[in-house]
């Protein structure tokens, strides 16, 4: 037996933000909701510098952004229950905050969804009337390629992320106060079936809102390549937000190092796993040179987006893994919150560079509009992620795992 | 040689450890049936070197991986694979992963052996019974009697003093142990068995001999099969060769019409058609000239086809020979044999397409041919009736057009 000597008293410290965190969430909202009107306001129609396309894509990469935060976390949550992990029970619950913005964040994709019903989208080609009928490729893929059934799929994803989220939220906070064994049990055998309708539905939306950007182009591991993306933000947005509570006063002594090494070496781990991802996708369309497949990275290997692409083989993959390579590094704070940051910067480019070539293959669209975007859609996520951790421990502390995380050690 | 002292648990493990330590020895072990945390530190070692072995291992992997492909492919028998170049990087990507963790685990196999000191057969520890316990129910400590303050009275106090249950001195036990005779003479036997393949392999790679050398799967060479003029119990005439079905003719054997088949007829390029001339005969030729003769004769037959304008107008070829003109005299007067032969055995720089023109279509595509011909010195009689007007208005327009400007 492993014997757990818990030198950590949960009662030392504090485990609940401000009792009132009302006006800041206010605050947050009303930011987001300000800067995305002002990015509305300064679009033009096409043809112009800040035209509406550039609008439209700008906003699908922050929503997306923020989206596969909250993905990644959920994907964390369900599966530290399926795999009944005990190192990360204390920081699990951040995990689940994250996720939390899953209840409602369907509704930021009407600006994205609206539009594609009423046939006047400014991204997806294939959605515009008559399109179909121009294209042989694009009416083979009119089954599944069309508005009625894009907008059923999208409600099917939120409906599922939703619920997951916000089930494993719900029953961890109540056992908070009950520390009841039996919730454990019942998260436990609901993961399963999370696990494997998330793995569906995260593939399937990656196809639907990145992959039909191009229509006719294809593949099949790309659902993979977004999901591998999230959980590398997930991590380091988890990272962030440990540090930054602690930097705040709470949950100093529950979260110690020994999480910060395990989440450092998870997102080591899905830095390789991202790249393994990236090339798997990348070897079998440059091995067997076909046009209809190579036409997607020649796009990106042209003119500007050139650099990006190398900037990603190198920024996303080599360098984070040399940096996040040493136990030192893992241990330590700052170091691994510098290199969180590098990640989520990296992730946002990877999310520009999936999206954004499409409409601009000829130059990089950066400009007042991303940002404007980012921190927007970036504000209402804050608001959400504040929403969801008041009135709540930060902690899952009815958990019974809890005492083999706080006991837990890296050897 | 040394001491071995018995403690109650894992805290007081650490403990001693730690008084050791600030007592000034280094050369001591401590052994627990589980890891216990805190332990290593206690003892005051360094962290141990295995990270960067791995790490040495894993880029020497890397390395020799693109090395190894580059070399091969590159430089030693450069092969293209796929339109790739020789060297790669994409293509190398695979080997070199592969190898770097091929590498980086041998080195963390071959760095903890190295390291731990194993393989380590014998330990004189393992001559104390209590020690077995170690890995079951107790916690150990001993240190080792090469250390500068070893003193086998004075450590044992020491020991004792800081709490250890028993602190007894172990040494190599007295009797001495030799490999057993029967044990050498079967290594000693293995060890020449071992030989023999790698003989046998250099008396077959260094003789001459017409039978194969060294034949070992013999699966292929024996096949339940009947090999010819041989004996099938299986027909009523007994014989394994079948004859051909009665009435079958060989290949190309039975009809030989020349006129059809070489465009001939009595030994000169035949002048007529073997078949009738009809409109459908005429749409079948255009079909089958547009798709075969026009990249290079052009779709009139000037010459103008896609490839010689590609060939003079991107490339500049100043070798490139124009595909012939179809409406030049010297075609124009070739009678329709000589096409026929052209198409089905080629010409000059222009190959055979018999492999990919059926015999009925060469002659429909020498009607179509015929038909360019015969359009290049058409008059406005030859027009129909009902057309000619239309033809004429266009002219008339083009005229007055040319009488403005």
């Amino acid at each position: 037996m492993m014997q757990h000597h818990t030198t950590i008293k949960i009662e030392d410290d504090r485990t609940h933000l401000a009792a009132s965190n009302f006006p800041a969430v206010a605050a947050s909202i009303a930011v987001g909701m300000i800067l995305l009107i002002v990015a509305g306001a300064i679009g033009r129609p096409a043809g112009q510098g800040d035209s509406y396309t550039l609008l439209a894509a700008s906003y699908l990469v922050s929503y997306l952004f923020f989206l596969s935060i909250s993905l990644g976390a959920l994907f964390f949550v369900v599966l530290q229950h399926l795999v009944r992990a005990g190192w990360s029970t204390a920081v699990r619950r951040l995990a689940e905050i994250l996720a939390a913005n899953l209840v409602w964040w369907g509704i930021l994709f009407l600006p994205i969804l609206v539009p594609v019903l009423l046939g006047k989208s400014d991204l997806y080609a294939w959605s515009i009337p008559g399109a179909a009928a121009a294209d042989e490729l694009l009416r083979h893929k009119g089954p599944y390629l069309n508005p009625a059934f894009f907008a059923a799929r999208a409600v099917f994803y939120f409906v599922v992320w939703g619920l997951s989220a916000w089930f494993f939220l719900k029953w961890s906070t109540r056992q908070d106060e009950s520390g009841d064994p039996a919730v454990t049990e019942r998260l436990e055998k609901t993961a399963p079936a999370a696990m494997i309708l998330f793995g569906l539905t995260v593939t399937f939306a990656a196809f639907d809102w990145l992959m039909s950007l191009t229509p006719e182009w294809f593949s099949t591991i790309f659902g993979l390549y977004f999901f591998a993306g999230s959980v590398v933000a997930a991590l380091a947005a988890m990272i962030l937000f440990a540090a930054a509570l602690q930097a705040g006063g709470t949950a100093r002594r529950v979260i110690t190092i020994e999480h910060y090494h395990d989440l450092g070496k998870l997102l080591l781990g899905f830095v390789v796993f991202w790249g393994y991802m990236a090339f798997s996708q990348y070897m079998l369309i440059w091995y067997a040179n076909i046009p209809e497949e190579t036409v997607w990275y020649l796009e990106r290997q042209t003119g500007p987006w050139t650099w990006i692409t190398a900037g990603l083989l190198f920024g996303h993959l080599l360098i984070p893994f040399l940096g996040l390579l040493s136990r030192t590094v893992k241990r330590s704070r700052v170091l691994l919150s510098f290199w969180a940051v590098w990640m989520l910067a990296m992730h946002w480019i990877d999310l520009y560079w999936l999206v954004m070539p499409t409409f601009a293959p000829d130059r990089l669209p950066l400009g007042i509009m991303n940002w404007l975007c980012l921190s927007g859609v970036g504000c209402l996520f804050l608001a959400g992620v504040l929403w969801n951790a008041r009135r709540r421990s930060l902690v899952p502390l009815g958990d019974p795992r809890l005492n083999e995380s706080l006991a837990f050690e890296n050897f | 040689m040394g001491i071995l002292a018995e403690f109650s648990g894992p805290e007081s493990l650490k403990a001693v450890a730690a008084e050791l330590r600030q007592a000034g020895y280094a050369r001591f072990e401590a052994y627990s049936p589980y890891p216990v945390h805190g332990l290593y530190e206690a003892t005051g070692r360094r962290r141990t070197l295995l990270p960067w072995l791995v790490m040495l291992g894993g880029t020497a992997g890397c390395l020799a991986a693109i090395l190894l492909q580059w070399w091969t492919n590159a430089v030693d028998y450069p092969y293209i694979i796929s339109g790739k170049p020789p060297f790669s990087l994409p293509a190398n990507v695979p080997i070199a992963f592969e190898l770097l963790i091929l590498f980086g685990a041998l080195a963390a196999f071959g760095g903890v052996m190295v390291l731990c000191n194993l393989p380590e057969p014998y330990h004189p520890l393992f001559g104390c019974a209590e020690f077995r316990r170690a890995s079951a129910d107790a916690f150990f400590l001993s240190i080792d009697a090469a250390d500068p303050l070893f003193d086998l009275k004075g450590t044992a106090d020491l020991l004792r003093a800081l709490g250890a249950a028993s602190a007894e001195p172990y040494s190599r036990p007295q009797t001495e142990r030799r490999v057993p005779g029967y044990v050498k003479a079967t290594i000693a036997l293995l060890l020449a068995a071992a030989l023999a393949p790698p003989a046998y392999i250099a008396q077959v790679r260094f003789s001459r001999k017409s039978s194969p050398r060294l034949h070992l799967v013999l699966d292929m060479d024996f096949q339940p099969k009947y090999l010819p003029q041989q004996h099938s119990p299986l027909f009523a005439d007994g014989r394994a060769m079948r004859p051909p079905v009665a009435g079958t003719i060989a290949a190309g054997a039975a009809i030989d019409d020349a006129h059809l088949l070489r465009g001939e007829t009595g030994g000169q390029p035949a002048e007529l058609f073997p078949m009738p001339v009809t409109m459908e005969l005429m749409e079948r030729g255009r079909r089958e000239y547009d798709i075969f003769c026009a990249t290079c004769h052009g779709l009139t037959g000037d010459g103008d086809g896609a490839t010689s304008q590609v060939v003079v107008l991107e490339r500049e070829e100043p070798k490139w020979i124009r595909p012939l003109s179809l409406h030049l005299p010297t075609v124009r007067s070739q009678p329709a044999g000589q096409l026929y032969q052209t198409i089905a055995d080629g010409v000059r720089t222009m190959p055979s397409y018999a492999s990919q023109i059926p015999v009925e279509d060469r002659w429909a595509i020498i009607l179509y041919i015929r038909a360019l011909q015969r359009s290049r010195e058409g008059t406005l009689n030859d027009v129909p009736e009902e057309l000619r007007k239309q033809l004429e208005s266009i002219h008339d327009d083009a005229t007055s057009y040319d009488d403005q400007n």
